[in-house]
């Protein structure tokens, strides 16, 4: 068996944090969590991560400022955005940012699991 | 030898004063129509005298008058004397009248010598003449007045009246003007000279008499507004209570003037309630934040539980656990809610006496989150806050929510012009002495142009985008502190650390609420 592809969650709300990363845990991946922007991109340079799933509004480093640091190390890294807010006028739906899905707050881990998947190129689930 | 009266008169010793004159006919006709002449002009001088003290009954010293008579006709007497002494030879009863002469000369002269002060004294005709043209001046200058002020005072279209102070201390109408009497329903001629109870009933009454002791016990102008049932219904008046003292300090009377403000209240509540929802469009945003915040804990939770019971792997603790979660969570979102439940009702309601610490409080509880996300701290002391004030509870929370949502607006800023910002003070503290509140805000946002300081409570006043401020906001803030009695100023101030920002600070009366208050209503 490969070894577990590792994500990245950035997340402040650590209860969300904690259930997503036991859901992509029992779903075969390897997740470490950071509680800012900050923190994400310290874990992200100490090795490889193979996608990202970060919040918008996280004190000390907000999540655009996150991809935006994230995008000039990795043009292709798969990156998955939750957010409370309402996102269409972002900037972060525009091309440049790809690949990059946006998901509104409450998330379905279901849906975030399957769009890691397909980001990744690994088999759909059932 | 005895000497009667007949002896004493009896004159035949004498020779008759015509023998001096050698009986010369013309000598004698000389001297007998000198004297006659002189005696009758003597005798009728008091007759006119008389009668003109008779006639002028308000000649002052008129018995000088009757003196002088007296003598007068002693005087004439004796003329009349010394031409009977020509041919009769009575010197005895001569000499008697010149000694009445001599006594009522001596006491006129002295009386007039005694007098002459008070004679100089009296006005001359003259003087009068000129003192009547002054006071018809006067009288006709205090009539114009007098038309000037009663066309103010019944034309005015403020409300106008007086209150007689009664010896008793209670209060009586003397007069309300037919602004008032057209305001209130009130008729002027049955309110005149009435007490204030028996003319209003004991409702209105029992309302308005505390404001008119307060204002004969301090002896000072107040102002303050009322809502008064009255025959043409509830109205808000606002009123100022002048006091009028006499020479020895004790208020006698007051003036009062009343506007009929229940329109502009009206709009006023309107204005506010429209700021209120413009405040709750921009937490709006914050509100969705903080609400799918709970619900993703909530969706995650169950769809891992879910997820692990359909692989059969839920253990119970871990089951008691997630469902822990999303019952935290649920409450979680219901305190949201009902804040803003209570944030967007129209509160009619009355004011009340409450602790303006808890406004602060739940106003921060509102939005720490929201700017701790941005990175901005609300720092609070309210350690030594315990006096209540008066007001609505939640029109003082959305003036501190103002004021919070102005100082991160600031933050941002600096920090979009490379500056370093993020903190925001809030302290809420007694001020036992002059028995207040004061209420701190204070930002590290850098301050406010002094330039623009004075404008900042201008309604619609912004240094905002177009777009980012109704500019509305600190009018509405200024308007409801002042509403509370209250007032609201700010300041640039330097901070610890070099950074420099802006401090509002509130200071809000603290006192007991009176009943009358309660229902009055304050934008």
């Amino acid at each position: 068996m490969p070894d577990p592809l590792h994500i990245l969650i950035a997340e402040d709300e650590v209860l969300a944090a904690m259930a997503l990363e036991d859901f992509l845990t029992f779903k075969g991946f390897r997740v470490t969590v950071a509680a800012n922007g900050v923190e994400a991109l310290e874990r992200y340079a100490r090795g490889p991560v193979h996608a990202l799933v970060t919040d918008l509004r996280m004190p000390r480093m907000d999540g655009q400022t996150l991809i935006r640091e994230i995008r000039e190390r990795d043009a292709a890294l798969p990156v998955v955005v939750m957010t409370g807010y309402l996102t269409q006028d972002s900037d972060l739906t525009h091309e440049r940012w790809k690949p990059l899905e946006i998901f509104s707050k409450p998330v379905n881990p279901r849906t975030i699991c399957n769009t890691l998947h397909r980001m990744l190129g690994l088999p759909q689930e059932a | 030898m005895a000497t009667g009266l007949d002896e004493l008169l009896d004159s035949s010793g004498f020779i008759p004063h015509g023998a001096c004159l050698l009986w010369r006919p013309d000598i004698l006709m000389l001297h007998v129509a000198s004297d006659i002449l002189i005696g009758l002009s003597y005798f009728s001088i008091p007759v006119a005298l008389t009668y003109f003290v008779m006639r002028r009954r308000d000649v002052a010293f008129g018995w000088v008058a009757l003196l002088f008579a007296l003598f007068i006709i002693a005087c004439g007497t004796t003329h009349f004397m010394s031409v009977w002494t020509l041919w009769t030879p009575d010197y005895v009863l001569e000499g008697l009248v010149k000694v009445v002469t001599a006594l009522a000369s001596l006491a006129t002269a002295a009386a007039l010598w005694w007098l002459m002060p008070r004679l100089l004294a009296l006005p001359s005709p003259r003087e009068l003449e000129a003192s009547n043209r002054a006071l018809a001046l006067e009288v006709a200058t205090r009539r114009e007045m007098e038309t000037r002020y009663s066309s103010f005072f019944n034309n005015l279209a403020e409300a106008l009246f007086i209150v007689r102070v009664e010896p008793d201390g209670d209060f009586a109408f003397e007069a309300i003007n037919p602004a008032l009497a057209r305001a209130t329903g009130l008729d002027p001629e049955r309110l005149r000279g009435k007490r204030v109870g028996d003319a209003l009933g004991p409702e209105v009454a029992e309302a308005i008499v505390p404001r008119y002791t307060q204002c004969r016990d301090r002896g000072e102008s107040i102002d303050y507004e009322e809502t008064l049932d009255l025959p043409v219904g509830q109205r808000v008046f606002h009123t100022m209570l002048v006091p009028v003292k006499d020479a020895a300090g004790r208020v006698i009377q007051i003036l009062g003037s009343g506007r009929d403000v229940t329109e502009r209240k009206r709009l006023q509540e309107e204005v506010v309630q429209t700021s209120k929802l413009a405040t709750l469009g921009t937490l709006a945003a914050g509100m969705a934040h903080e609400m799918s915040q709970p619900l993703n804990v909530i969706r995650l939770w169950t769809e891992n539980t879910l997820n692990r019971l359909q692989e059969n792997l839920l253990e119970p603790a871990r089951a008691e656990k997630a469902l822990k979660l999303v019952i935290e969570q649920t409450d979680r979102m219901g305190k949201l809610i009902d804040h803003v439940r209570t944030f967007g009702r129209r509160d009619g309601g009355g004011m009340r006496a409450f602790h303006p610490a808890n406004c602060v409080q739940s106003a921060v509880e509102l939005v720490r989150h929201q700017y701790a996300l941005e990175d901005i701290e609300i720092v609070e002391s309210s350690d030594s806050a315990q006096l209540p004030v008066t007001g609505r509870p939640l029109e003082l929370e959305q003036v501190i929510l103002n004021l919070f949502s102005n100082a991160r607006d600031a933050i941002v800023a600096l920090r979009a012009t490379g500056g370093k910002a993020g903190r925001i003070m809030v302290a809420v503290s007694d001020d036992p002495d002059r028995q207040s509140v004061v209420i701190q805000v204070t930002d590290d946002g850098g301050g406010i142009d002094p330039s623009v300081l004075p404008q900042i409570f201008d309604p619609f006043f912004t240094t905002k985008e177009v777009g980012k401020g109704s500019g509305l906001g600190l009018s509405i803030g200024y308007g409801i502190i002042d509403g509370m009695g209250g007032r609201i100023e700010a300041r640039n101030v330097e901070l610890e650390g070099g950074s420099r920002g802006v401090r509002f600070s509130i200071t809000l009366p603290s006192q007991p609420v009176a009943s009358s208050d309660r229902e009055v209503s304050h934008a």
